[in-house]
């Protein structure tokens, strides 16, 4: 399962995944924080998160042995995720631009348009200045709800071995330990992804802010559309 | 300069992940929908078939092969993959039955990218293997 993570980490995730990881990383501030829990923790922290979520329902895959019965009652929390993952991506790619400029610096701010325009630019600041590192941790775990063909077949394998077990327990701790694996397999190529696109943020904001919201805004509306297609 | 190529890398891999890859072995092969499909494999005709129909992905399939001759293994292999996309290891072992052929159960994962094309490669223990490329239409 490692190596299925590991292998699969290079192409799929990195094309899949990648652009959400770029999309976090490239909206990282700098801080106070020493150097190293700046550079690391939140790409740990997300990587975290997804493995969590992916162990937890391969737990309940080996536990129950059955793959179609847990995907079809999560099938529809997965698209919802979706689509809230790619609505904040087009946010943080607005932000990113800074095209939103609504109820921004306006000498006497009244009336319900600029109300509205300032509660869009409080939710946008709010969504792309991530301070808090427990926060990655939680998008780790949202984006970990993702469909995922690769993802689905890791747990075709775990609810396969829980099946073939003779306790539940054991299944789904067969289970829980496989997509574990699988998880860690992931996860270099994604935090190299996040490392990369974190180094040089505000350098690529500065020269290349519209093409990294252009592509934050595409990925984001097509995460929408399959989340509506499915 | 580096992270221009970065940007574009991560775009290519993106799309790449997306995109269709052509290839001589991309054409479907097999109407799996219309019936089992027939193939040779170390000079035998061998046969495939999933049901129920229609085939539909993320549900409980049964995979039956029917390989002519006497075939004394007693299990066949049957590996699920996508050309042009890594989707993991879907291994589903047959078993033969009284009647000769072997069966088993297997599902078929959904790609979110939309695509419907998938192999399916027998490998019978003694005879080869053979390949059936088939689109999956729900």
């Amino acid at each position: 399962m490692f190596a299925s993570g590991l292998l699969g980490g290079l192409g799929h995730c990195s094309g899949m995944c990648g652009p959400i990881v770029a999309t976090y990383s490239l909206n990282l501030r700098a801080s106070a924080a020493p150097p190293l829990s700046q550079a690391y923790l939140p790409h740990l922290l997300y990587n975290t998160g997804r493995i969590t979520t992916y162990s937890s329902i391969g737990g309940i895959m080996g536990l129950t042995g059955s793959f179609a019965g847990v995907v079809q009652a999560i099938e529809k929390f997965q698209n919802i995720t979706m689509a809230g993952i790619g609505a904040l991506m087009i946010l943080m790619g607005f932000a990113a631009s800074g095209w939103f400029s609504f109820g921004r610096k306006r000498e006497n701010p009244s009336g319900l348009p600029a109300k509205v325009g300032s509660a869009v630019n409080r939710i946008i600041s709010f969504i792309s200045e991530t301070h808090s590192a427990g926060s990655f941790y939680v998008i780790g775990m949202a984006t970990g709800f993702i469909p995922c063909g690769l993802l689905y077949t890791a747990y075709i394998a775990a609810a396969g071995s829980g099946a073939g077990t003779n306790s539940q327990i054991e299944g789904f701790l067969k289970g829980m330990l496989m997509l574990f694996l699988f998880g860690i397999g992931t996860a270099p190529s994604l935090f190299l992804i996040g490392r990369l696109a974190a180094f040089k943020s505000n350098w690529i904001r500065k020269r290349l802010y519209l093409l990294s919201s252009f592509f934050m805004i595409m990925i984001g509306a097509m995460l929408i559309y399959r989340s509506f297609s499915d | 300069m580096r992270l221009i190529i970065v940007i574009v890398l991560l775009g290519c891999l993106f799309l790449l992940a997306h995109a269709q890859v052509c290839g001589a072995t991309d054409i479907p092969d097999c109407s799996i929908d219309l019936g089992p499909c027939f193939k040779t494999a170390g000079g035998q005709e061998v046969m495939f078939d999933i049901l129920p129909k229609p085939i539909k992905m993320m549900k409980e399939l049964i995979f039956t092969v029917r390989a002519a001759g006497n075939h004394s293994a007693a299990t066949v292999f049957l590996d699920l993959s996508m050309p042009g996309m890594y989707m993991g290891i879907n291994e589903v072992i047959l078993k033969k039955t009284p009647d000769g052929s072997y069966r088993g159960k297997g599902i078929i994962p959904r790609c979110p990218s939309g695509r419907k094309l998938w192999r399916a490669e027998v490998t019978i223990p003694g005879a080869g293997k053979v390949s059936y490329i088939f689109n999956v239409s729900k």
